[in-house]
């Protein structure tokens, strides 16, 4: 019975760790701007759809990059959506952050009213763009398909994803524990005027930590393409569970979003193996119960969020 | 014996590991003024925040007026006859000088549910919040939005608001806190003029101005009360004169 | 900076009385300005929907984005009280607002003692909840296909009984509802009730500690609103006749939220109506263009929020400020704040 759940909590693991990378974007922006950004999930989605874009298929502006780009292997396309797509939504992401420099330091309910605009906004550019219909965001087949060992099938897209979003938190963390920029974004994290008084730019600073967050989040959103469609509303469901995680694990703790990151896609992944037309639910019903018992951070310190 | 009004023994107050309180006591007579001194992240605005409800103690109890209100929420033990004020200013900015007032009376707590009156022509609601305006030295300001008082007039007001509740006990958070040479005697005046017909438990920096007011002076370091007396008693007190707190005439 | 203290706190104000009569004559010329009549169902509806919305962001300063469910609650239950219960028109009135109070209640439970990110992050999780299960439970909701068939159920007075399949009758009888709570809400928000709500929005601590019980004035705020809501989803089933999981999305609730903050909820009582007026324009005036009328009016709405969150209203209020200074009603000293209508 137990062994049967292998591939959910494969799957739950997949998923943990694109929460994970998501939360991570999440988590450094708000630690450094003690400001929530509802847009993240947006820019999530976004990074899917520029995906789908270069990938190329029907109906997804890919004509415009003509047939020429098409003829080429679908793997190297892929590749190019990977590092392109993610790069192309820090831009709008450094757009994002730009529009929100007049919120600061006013009610944080402007704040939180802006990035809920921006949010829409993305969403019904999304809309306009590409419609409401369900996309499918092709795979190289070397990563596709799936494969029988031990009498249980298997995923191997599950593999690669897990593979990409673990490399991809390392690399997280190479540059927050390892370099100056991340010894900078620590410490800003804690305290702007501490910044502010060794000469560091915040402005450039909070450019750079949006638009590295938004580009965390928009590869996790093309490697959860394939995994959960690409939708308009596809935004929330990757928002939330940031949210969520530092909840759990708190505002200053690489560990702790990492951990909470984990369990959450766990139980998301264990739903959806007794029930799964119901486990992104799961997901919500897990934040109201969070949020409900405990505010603070089990790992980190006192939450910026007090409210 | 008789009971004092406020009384506070044995305060212990925990955030997680960290010890913020310890063995806290602090006893009020009715119509007394007691000071509570101390540097800088010692733990006074904690104590008030227990000893109002905002925190439950970890130990400890404290009772007012004979009655047992340790673990209280803020709402119960303001409705006793408990008022407060704030350091970092809680008014409402958007409402005049006089609604700010109106909506502490509790005649208009008293009201809360009603979804019927129009508070707007309430005149009885408006004079009884001018008379408190006035004990404060508001009263042609009355019709101002707060957030245009100047600073001075808003630390009035922030006193008159607690005042309009008809407390018993009165907390004061650091009511000199930011005012100038002019601000800091017509607060001298107001507190004396208050004094007597209301109990007065005041935290305060300006040392000058609370000896000369309090009745007794409690001293709390890293959480600890590690001196109480009257302020001449304080003043030969060896700790009180080594520290920087010492530095009186 | 809502309705000024000092506003006219009568039972029906000069600015209410002109309202509805306008709206009584509305039928009759709104085909001449090129418009149609069903519109005028949508924006009362819309409105009643949006002033009781308001109740929770304008008034109390928190932002639900999941309001949605609550309408949607209030459709279902309509529809769902007519083919169960008995097609009687106030029964399933009833149904509708209990059921949506019930579900705004059952929220309020959780969300009471927060406020901000949390307080919103938990309206937008319930809101997902219900939309989820009004889209999983095929059997009782019709799924994605929704509940069809909902019929306008007659009014039916003792003596008399009016029919509102017609568009006409139909609105008349949204028109009286609309001034029903028009009327109960103004009288509401100049209450002490609304006031210490207004005082909640601008220091809750403040509120605590002048002994007010802060957490139940929230949930009980919460409740009616979603009441109010779910009223106007029954209104909204009976004249779309269907029920669709659509409307509690989050997509959707974010539409309220941006309808009243454009027409400036935040400031006015009227705010959240010129709101509706706002967005239903943009929808048939802008839509006739392009059907990306959606993003021009979520642009409106950023840029509202950055360079005037007063809203609509906000803009009037600055006009009235400005000609009263350039010209002062004789005798009188300029007024210290506009009347917030």
């Amino acid at each position: 019975m137990f062994f049967d759940l292998l591939p959910h909590l494969l799957n739950g693991l997949t998923l943990g760790l694109l929460f994970a990378l998501v939360a991570l974007g999440f988590m450094l922006i708000v630690g450094l701007m003690e400001q929530i950004n509802l847009a993240h999930g947006s820019l999530f989605a976004l990074g899917a759809y520029f995906a789908l874009v270069i990938v190329g298929g029907e109906n997804s502006f890919g004509h415009l990059l003509g047939p020429a780009w098409h003829s080429i292997p679908l793997g190297l396309r892929y590749t190019t959506a990977l590092v392109v797509a993610p790069i192309a939504v820090a831009v709008v992401g450094m757009g994002v952050e730009l529009l929100m420099r007049r919120t600061y330091g006013k009610d944080p309910l402007f704040g939180l009213l802006l990035t809920f605009g921006a949010a829409m906004v993305l969403e019904e550019a999304i809309r306009g763009l590409w419609g409401t219909r369900d996309y499918v965001l092709q795979t190289p087949s070397a990563v596709s398909g799936g494969f029988i060992f031990q009498d249980l099938i298997w995923s191997t897209y599950r593999f690669y994803a897990a593979g990409i979003a673990a490399a991809a938190i390392g690399l997280v963390w190479l540059l927050i524990e390892k370099t100056p920029y991340g010894a900078v974004i620590k410490a800003g994290a804690h305290d702007n005027e501490m910044v502010r008084a060794l000469g560091i730019n915040l402005s450039r600073l909070r450019l750079f930590v949006f638009a590295f967050g938004t580009l965390l989040a928009a590869i996790a959103g093309i490697i959860l393409a394939p995994i959960w469609g690409i939708r308009p509303h596809m935004g929330v469901d990757a928002v939330v569970p940031a949210f969520l995680v530092i909840v759990l694990g708190g505002i200053g703790s690489f560990w702790g979003a990492v951990i909470a990151a984990l369990l959450c896609g766990m139980l998301v992944g264990l739903a959806g193996a007794y029930a799964s037309e119901w486990s992104l639910l799961s997901i919500y019903i897990l934040l109201i119960l969070v949020t409900t018992v405990r505010a603070r951070g089990l790992f980190g310190k006192k939450s910026l969020l007090e409210a | 014996m008789t009971m004092a009004l406020f009384e506070a023994h044995g305060l212990h107050m925990r955030f997680g590991r960290r010890v913020v309180l310890e063995r806290v006591d602090l006893v009020v007579e009715e119509g007394m003024f007691a000071g509570i001194i101390g540097p800088n992240g010692a733990g006074k605005t904690t104590c008030f925040n227990v000893l109002t409800g905002r925190y439950r103690p970890s130990r400890g109890h404290i009772s007012f007026a004979g009655e047992d209100i340790t673990g209280l929420p803020p709402q119960k033990i303001v409705r006793k006859g408990i008022a407060r004020s704030f350091q970092i200013m809680t008014l409402f900015d958007e409402y005049s000088a006089r609604d700010n007032v109106v909506q502490a009376l509790p005649e208009m707590r008293n009201m809360a549910w009603r979804v019927d009156h129009a508070v707007a022509r309430d005149r009885f609601l408006d004079d009884a919040a001018d008379e408190v305006l006035e004990s404060v030295g508001l009263l042609a300001r009355a019709h101002l939005p707060a957030k245009d008082l100047p600073y001075g007039e808003r630390r009035a007001l922030e006193i008159a608001v607690a005042l309009a509740g008809r407390p018993r006990i009165l907390f004061l958070d650091e009511p000199t806190s930011g005012l100038g040479t002019n601000g800091r005697v017509r607060l001298r005046e107001l507190l004396e003029r208050l004094k007597g017909k209301l109990t007065i438990v005041a935290i305060e920096h300006d040392l000058a101005l609370l000896f000369a007011l309090a009745d007794r002076v409690s001293v709390i370091q890293w959480g600890q009360v590690i001196a109480e007396g009257t302020p001449d008693e304080l003043k030969a007190d060896p700790w009180v004169r080594n520290s920087n707190l010492g530095k009186l005439k | 900076m809502l309705p000024s203290p000092h506003a006219s706190p009568r039972l029906v104000t000069p600015t209410i009385a002109i309202v509805l009569m306008l709206l009584v004559t509305v039928p009759f010329w709104i085909e001449r300005i090129g418009l149609y009549p069903y519109i005028g169902v949508e924006i009362l509806i819309w409105s009643i929907y949006a002033l009781g919305f308001n109740l929770v962001l304008g008034y109390t300063g928190l932002p639900s984005f999941g309001h949605g469910a609550y309408f949607g609650v209030g459709a279902y239950a309509f529809g769902l009280a007519q083919f169960n219960l008995a097609p009687n028109l106030w029964l399933c009135l009833l149904a509708a607002v209990v059921a949506a109070a019930l579900a705004g209640a059952f929220v309020s439970l959780f969300v009471s003692h927060r406020r901000g990110i949390y307080f919103a992050l938990m309206t937008i999780a319930f809101g997902q909840v219900f939309w989820f299960i009004s889209i999983k439970t095929h059997s009782v909701t019709g799924g994605e296909d929704g509940l069809l068939k909902i019929a306008r159920l007659p009014v039916e007075l003792g003596v008399a009984k009016f029919d509102l399949v017609s568009n006409l009758t139909f609105y008349y009888f949204v028109l009286a509802s609309f001034a029903l709570v028009l009327i109960g809400l103004w009288r509401l928000v100049n209450s002490p009730y609304g006031r210490v709500l207004q005082a909640i929005r601008q220091n809750e601590t403040r509120v605590t500690f002048l002994g007010y019980s802060v957490w139940w004035l929230k949930a009980s705020v919460f409740t009616l609103s979603a009441a109010i809501s779910g009223f106007a989803g029954a209104l909204f089933a009976m004249a779309q006749g269907s029920a669709f999981p659509d409307v509690m999305s989050l997509h959707h609730s974010g539409y309220i939220v941006m309808m009243t903050l454009v027409g400036g909820g935040l400031v006015s009582f009227w705010g959240p109506v010129l709101g509706v007026f706002a967005f239903l324009l943009t929808r048939d005036i802008i839509g006739a263009f392009t059907t990306a009328w959606m993003f021009w009016f979520g642009l409106f709405f950023v840029t509202m929020v950055l360079f005037k969150p007063e809203g609509l209203a906000g803009l009037i209020q600055d006009a009235r400020a400005a000609i009263s200074r350039r010209w002062p009603p004789a005798g009188a000293a300029v007024p210290v704040r506009e009347p917030g209508e």
